[in-house]
């Protein structure tokens, strides 16, 4: 069993620090040392017991801070871009060639707010103990890109049973315009587990549009809290590919403050060879007239497992929210499993609300109708969880985008 | 072409088929009538080797034994089955399912893929021939397909695949005059002296468009009665409670 406690004087490694952030490190770094890696006892973790999946995949958690170098990766030519890119989840460097840069801030950044004395996640708290510089990046009012950022998550070659932990911000201002596209691209060939905390603010009438997908399956274990602060007339699009990670949390908190704002969180995943896929959502209408919609797909298959933890929160005075949220698995071995649990807790009487959760096999008929057309039990089967998952990608507004995500889930399907 | 002998099908220790024979020649047009629950769109799943039948007796394809042979290699060898009840899929693109499937029986039988080019002016021209909007093929594999533009779409995979041995399960059912003649047509024109069918259906009106050669009637899982199409005109006067 690894025991993994870290002293406080790994924090002095990390940086000089002033007393009261010294603090507040310490204190959560206390609280994630009295409890560890949560196990499936904990609610929140009772489809993903990370305390068993660590010591399981894990002999130690290497904390070494050295700066990792950034090392060759390609950069995506399909499409012009701007970028970011994280090594380790450092920043390294970054270009907004095609954007006015006066509009933009990036630097390297470390949360400020020590406010946040409760938390009772092990894992916020590992990483408010233990966290390096991220990015964070801001832009200004009035501002739309006119290309989108690619952030490459670069881990390298060198990681080897290393447990990273950084936080990142976004804050878009009133009336402008991001579309993020996170790329993760993987050289490390021992397993390492990334722990990320992160915080997006959209201000009024500001749009932010994200799809996330991985370069190539991994040995990373991922864990991201990601708690986003939504204003008045804002609109956030989500489109979220998790492909081959060995374990992957992403642990999503939505709080619409104002009034009519969009909300849209789409995931798709093939889930193979042991991996393990968790979105946990919870949505908080705090004002009226807001829309929110949540749509995951996963196909599972050999020894993995899907799971979908939806909560949708209606405060009382969130009259007339529309909150829809789906989840749908097709399960393609005895092996494999999928988890959900949708949860609506509502204090207002004039909302329109609905979940739903299907699971089950390929549906026989289809191979059979497949298969009179002269297609293998095995093309059949592929291209109906083609099918299946593509979906999500359908909905997907830019042709570029869908076509380059589309011939990285294909790929995956097909390699299988 | 293929030849039925004392075929018996059963599904959960349930007999349907109890003892078919039908023996079909190069060219010939077979058709099959009977009353709902006699067992037709079972014998046409047994001949395009549907899974999780109990199956004995003879089956031989080409002269070759056909029951140990898995689904898509009969296609592969020249079965179609037009559905009876055509499968909804939801997320795949008809155009290119079709394509998918027409380049891999050509690859089957050892002939050149098709590009997508001519494949789609082939698509054209076919679909048109049958009063098809190609549009329609656009969009998700039957789904949303009307009951009559589902069996238009099945006709269609039958002309682009050029099968030696149509089955047509009730492809007549749920079409309108126009369609009904529009798809005979189809049939009319892919007959040859090399091509056999076999076309299961209720009503004499198809047959008077499409001339069968002969005409079984299939009751309680057995042909209890075969004869030319004056089989199927008189049937349609005594209805099958006049036979035997
Ligand atoms: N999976 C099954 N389990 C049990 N009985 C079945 C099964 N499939 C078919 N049957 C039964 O077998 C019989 C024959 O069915 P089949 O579909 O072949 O009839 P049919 O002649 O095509 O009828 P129709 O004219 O209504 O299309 C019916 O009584 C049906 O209920
Ligand atoms: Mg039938």
């Amino acid at each position: 069993m690894l025991d993994f406690k870290p002293n406080e004087k790994e924090i002095e490694k990390i940086g000089k620090f002033s007393i009261e952030e010294k603090n507040f490190r310490i204190e959560n770094l206390k609280n994630f040392n009295s409890v560890g890696f949560p196990n499936k006892l904990v609610e929140d973790w009772k489809f993903s017991d990370l305390r068993h999946i660590v010591s399981k995949n894990f002999a130690k958690l290497d904390l070494k801070l050295k700066p990792s170098k950034e090392e060759n990766f390609d950069f995506i030519k399909d499409f012009e871009h701007n970028y970011i890119v994280l090594v380790n989840g450092r920043l390294t460097s970054n270009s907004f060639q095609h954007e006015d840069n006066s509009q933009i801030v990036i630097n390297p950044y470390l949360n400020k707010d020590f406010s946040n004395k409760k938390e009772k996640n092990p894992l916020i708290n590992l990483n408010y103990a233990l966290s390096i510089e991220g990015f964070n990046l801001e832009v200004k009012d009035n501002y739309k890109f006119n290309k989108v950022l690619v952030i490459y998550n670069l881990f390298t070659k060198d990681l080897n049973e290393n447990i990273l932990n950084s936080q990142n911000r976004i804050k878009i201002g009133k009336n402008s315009e991001l579309h993020v596209f996170d790329y993760v691209i993987n050289k490390s060939e021992k397993n390492f587990f990334n722990n990320v905390y992160e915080d997006l603010y959209l201000a009024e009438s500001s749009v932010f549009k994200n799809i996330s997908i991985q370069k190539n399956r991994s040995n990373g274990f991922f864990h991201k809290f990601s708690k986003n602060i939504l204003s008045s007339k804002s609109n956030y699009s989500s489109f979220i590919f998790p492909l081959g990670l060995k374990f992957d949390k992403l642990d999503l908190e939505f709080n619409l403050e104002g009034e009519n704002i969009e909300c849209n969180l789409q995931a798709a995943s093939f889930l193979n060879k042991g991996d393990h896929q968790e979105i946990k959502t919870r949505v908080n209408h705090l004002a009226p007239n807001c829309k929110s919609y949540q749509k995951v797909k996963n196909v599972i298959d050999l020894d993995s497992k899907g799971v979908y933890q939806g909560k949708i929160f209606v405060k009382n005075i969130a009259q007339k929210t529309d909150a829809y949220q789906l989840s749908k698995a097709i399960l393609l071995d005895e092996s494999s499993e999928f988890d959900s649990k949708p949860e609506l807790e509502i204090y207002a009487d004039d909302v329109k609300c609905s979940h739903g959760s299907t699971s089950g096999s390929v549906e026989k008929d289809s191979i059979y109708y497949l298969m009179t057309r002269g297609l293998s039990k095995n093309e059949s089967v592929k291209l109906l969880i083609n099918g299946f998952l593509s979906e999500i990608i359908v909905s997907i507004k830019s042709k570029t985008m869908k076509n380059f995500i589309e011939q990285k889930l294909l790929s995956q399907i097909y390699e299988h | 072409m293929l030849e039925i002998k004392n075929l018996k099908a059963s599904i959960n220790n349930k007999e349907i088929l109890k003892g078919v024979d039908i023996s079909i020649q190069p060219g010939e047009l077979h058709a099959i009538m009977g009353p709902n629950g006699s067992g037709k769109s079972t014998l046409a799943n047994v001949l395009s080797g549907k899974d999780g039948y109990e199956v004995s007796g003879e089956l031989k394809y080409q002269g070759k034994d056909l029951i140990n042979i898995p689904i898509d290699e009969r296609a592969q060898k020249g079965i179609f089955l037009a559905f009876q009840y055509p499968t909804e899929i939801p997320g795949v693109n008809t155009n290119n399912f079709l394509k998918t499937s027409l380049n891999k029986i050509k690859k089957a039988r050892g002939e050149k893929e098709m590009d997508t080019l001519s494949f789609i002016k082939m698509i054209k021209e076919k679909s048109n021939e049958l009063g098809m909007n190609e549009n329609m093929l656009s969009r998700q594999l039957n789904v949303g397909f009307s009951g009559g533009e589902k069996k238009k779409n099945e006709i269609l995979q039958m002309k682009i695949l050029n099968p030696n041995l149509a089955i047509l399960d009730e492809t007549d059912s749920g079409l309108d005059i126009d369609a009904l003649k529009t798809v005979a047509k189809g049939v009319n024109s892919t007959r040859d002296k090399n091509k056999s069918f076999l076309v299961i259906t209720h009503y004499q009106r198809l047959l008077n468009y499409i001339k069968p050669d002969f005409v079984h009637v299939l009751a309680d899982g057995k042909i209890i009665k075969s004869g030319s199409m004056e089989l199927a005109e008189q049937l349609e006067k005594t209805g099958y409670k006049g036979i035997n």
